[in-house]
């Protein structure tokens, strides 16, 4: 299958917003948590945790239109806006592009918001705008109509594996020339519930996410949305996506000889074994989540992190990674040059993506 | 686009309020039998008790997985069982699991919600239970498959997506075979939520009719076997269908209504059409989306009398109620197995014509003349999906 030319970014997190913000992060290697409170049992804890803000919307879409459109749709928005300004295709023809969303929780606040309305209500009290935009493809849809794209519409929900699957979708829309063009983006929220399932199954961190410390549980929730613009063009702004993979790893898992990687680890102790146990001692590896938290869609950040440097053929010094127990060598600044940057994620349960990406 | 390879479907499974079973549900079809009743399973404060379509049994699969994965899990069983294969017969091959669903991907659970706004600490196990209920996961897991794995949450047409793009990885060489289907479970979340759109009916549903006043829920699942022609051949195994084509396109209209024109599902529908390589005088009937709903059913019917006149259509939704996620992959299913018969059934629920509406679906069953059927989504965000198949060599 033909390789997929990225031709736009665009990212919202803690970090910022589009790839100038990205580019800052990874050049400080470092961005710095909120503080926000958790309710626990009658009181409330401070939980640290990567939000990210919208404001900028409203460069692209007009304040009236966003009135009913929540947070989630709003960061997926954003994500696509800047994804084609950054493409220099805000004003193409929108027809025969695909929009496909991956996303792990779906509107997580508005799903709760949902039941809010009843519970406080009574069943007859359930509130219709909530409900219709707690369905998991309602930032999927809010794209569309808000953007006005014609063509397919795929939401992908498979926890941190959500990327990964949502891209062998993509490519298969440009291979069977379906579409000429694919937005392709992650997007999660955090909320209330999550704060509180993120201390019940982890405690409270520190703040300090260092990803390759694989014995050491720190990761740090994050939201956000990171879109790529992808065409079937031989030319692309930011290199190509070279092969996509998903899979368990009951089967093989090939990385290649001295494979670079980008991982998608992201402080969980029970995913840190897995790199350990499946890394080979030939590979440079890399992690980034400090820069935008941990996230079922962090993968669409890494494939953003990655198609920055195929563009800028340079490799980012990663954020401090407290390596420990890393069983090969790290990945520093450098040129990109002529190989593969893999984009691997390991999930709990055994599953794993990779993405390659190249410049040419 | 042009024409594509069809994809061979080896088994099907399928279970619902009209059957434990495929081979069940589709007497039940034919004899024309339905009987919605108030939700069993939970409460609720509404001052009708709109019916629902119930899966009589509790699918097994034990407390640490949802309701939706244990449906999945039924459905798949009775597939691979259909298909001939046994687990064993599964290893070593690049096996994907593609499924649609709704509330399988939703962390709405009530109780732990109600306790955790109430101040309260509630203990994890139903967020675990989430975590652990994927469905597409859950098949993949229970049956060692290393493949690629993709849950589908495109509202109501999540089923005939997760169809479509599992016939094109067999297509693209991705996998040799793959586990594509639907399932998705009645709850009382999704239960409030129709309602408050005002498009539920108080009585039975039904679609197409003049009366018609919004859906019944439904539960259930459906899985299809695909494979690779080699991998088929090489087993021996017969094709009781083929997906010949599909399509998919979006309104971009609004959240929760069909374009009025049904824009999006005339593109879904030349889409598909045109990977098949199926005129218009090759198509046996459509298994159309027919929720009941006004709106779905005035624009689905126009688009089916401007785009396919003369050719019958019907809504099963009667039968088994509005499975959601599930529902695109039942109706897969079922239309498969009507190309078998020859036959398809009633749209129950239809009595009166609505002169809104420019063509009227089956009144009663009936035999059917082509190779080829199709079967049609419509969804909330404005999707359309469609599926062609063909008919199989048995």
């Amino acid at each position: 299958m033909s390789a997929l030319a990225i031709q736009g970014i665009g990212a919202v997190g803690a970090f910022g917003c589009g790839v100038a913000d990205l580019r800052k992060a990874l050049a400080s290697g470092s961005v710095s948590p909120h503080s926000v409170p958790v309710p626990a049992a009658g009181s409330e804890i401070e939980l640290p945790v990567f939000r990210a803000a919208t404001e900028r919307l409203e460069e692209f879409i007009p304040r009236r239109s966003l009135r009913r459109i929540d947070h989630f749709s709003r960061l997926a928005l954003l994500g696509a806006c800047l994804a084609l300004q950054d493409a220099g295709r805000l004003e193409a023809d929108r027809s025969r592009l695909g929009v496909v969303i991956a996303t792990g929780y779906g509107a997580l606040r508005t799903t709760f918001s949902f039941l809010d309305s009843f519970i406080e209500g009574g069943d007859a009290c359930s509130s219709p705008t909530h409900f219709s935009s707690s369905v998991h493809n309602a930032a999927a849809a809010n794209v569309s109509i808000l953007l006005g794209v014609t063509g397919p519409s795929l939401t992908v929900s498979q926890f941190e594996m959500s990327v990964p699957s949502a891209l062998l979708t993509a490519r298969q829309w440009l291979a069977d020339g379906r579409v000429d063009a694919v937005l392709l983006g992650g997007v999660d929220e955090y909320g209330d519930v999550l704060g509180y399932c993120w201390k019940r199954f982890y405690g409270v961190p520190d703040g300090v996410m260092l990803p390759l410390d694989f014995a050491r549980q720190s990761a740090v929730a994050g939201e956000g949305a990171a879109f790529l613009l992808l065409t079937r063009e031989a030319e692309a702004r930011y290199g190509f996506v070279a092969d996509v993979r998903q899979g368990n790893l009951a089967g093989a898992l090939e990385l290649g000889e001295e494979p670079r990687l980008v991982l998608g680890a992201d402080g969980h102790r029970e995913c840190g074994t897995l790199y350990r146990r499946h890394l080979p001692a030939a590979a440079r590896v890399a992690a980034y989540a400090p820069l935008y938290g941990s996230l079922p869609v962090g993968p669409a950040f890494d494939l953003a992190v990655a198609a920055l440097a195929a563009g800028e053929d340079r490799l980012f010094a990663p954020p401090p990674q407290g390596e420990n127990g890393l069983p090969c060598a790290l990945l520093g600044a450098g040129r990109f040059g002529e190989g593969v940057l893999g984009c691997l994620k390991l999930g709990r349960g055994g599953d794993y993506g990779l993405i390659s990406v190249v410049r040419g | 686009m042009s024409r594509v390879v069809p994809v061979a479907v080896t088994g099907l499974g399928c279970l619902c309020a009209a059957g434990a079973d495929l081979p069940s549900c589709l007497e039940t079809l034919f004899r024309e039998e339905r009987n919605p009743q108030p939700p069993t399973r939970f409460g609720s404060g509404h001052p009708v008790r709109y019916p629902v379509f119930e899966v009589p049994a509790e699918p097994a699969g034990g407390d640490g997985l949802s309701r939706t994965a244990r449906l999945a899990l039924a459905a798949a069983g009775e597939a691979l069982a259909d298909a001939g294969l046994e687990r064993g017969a599964l290893a070593g091959k690049r096996v994907g699991v593609c499924f649609g669903t709704t509330v399988g991907s939703a962390m709405n659970n009530e109780e732990f919600y109600r306790r955790f706004r109430g101040g309260e600490h509630p203990e994890m196990a139903a967020i675990e239970r989430f975590l652990g209920s994927n469905p597409a996961s859950v098949v993949a897991t229970q049956y060692g498959l290393a493949g690629p794995c993709q849950t589908v949450v495109n509202a109501c047409s999540s089923g005939t997506d997760a169809v479509g793009i599992g016939a094109a990885w067999i297509r693209s060489g991705l996998c040799d075979m793959v586990l594509a289907g639907g399932a998705d479970e009645l709850c009382r979340v999704t239960y409030n939520g129709f309602i408050s759109l005002m498009i539920t009916d108080e009585s039975p549903v039904k679609p197409f009719d003049r009366l018609r006043k919004g859906l019944n829920l439904g539960e259930g699942a459906a899985v299809l076997v695909l494979e690779s022609e080699e991998v088929r051949r090489l087993g021996k195994r017969p094709a009781r269908a083929f997906v010949s084509g599909y399509g998919s396109a979006c309104d971009a209209h609004h959240l929760t209504a069909p374009h009025p024109e049904g824009t999006g599902l005339k593109r879904a529908l030349a889409e598909a059409l045109a990977q098949s390589g199926t005129t218009p005088e090759a198509i046996a009937f459509v298994n159309a989306h027919g929720t009941g709903t006004p709106d779905n059913d005035r624009v689905e019917s126009r688009v089916l009398a401007q785009a396919l006149p003369g050719i019958p259509f019907l809504s099963t939704k009667g039968y088994t109620g509005h499975t959601l996620g599930a529902a695109g992959a039942i109706e897969a299913a079922f239309t498969v197995a009507c190309l078998e018969r020859g036959r398809v059934p009633a749209n129950v629920g239809f009595a009166d014509a609505d002169p809104e509406l420019p063509a009227e679906p089956v009144r009663q069953a009936a035999a059917i003349r082509g190779d080829s059927a199709l079967s049609q989504s419509l969804a909330f965000g404005g999707n359309n999906a469609v599926i062609v198949f063909s008919r199989g060599e048995a």
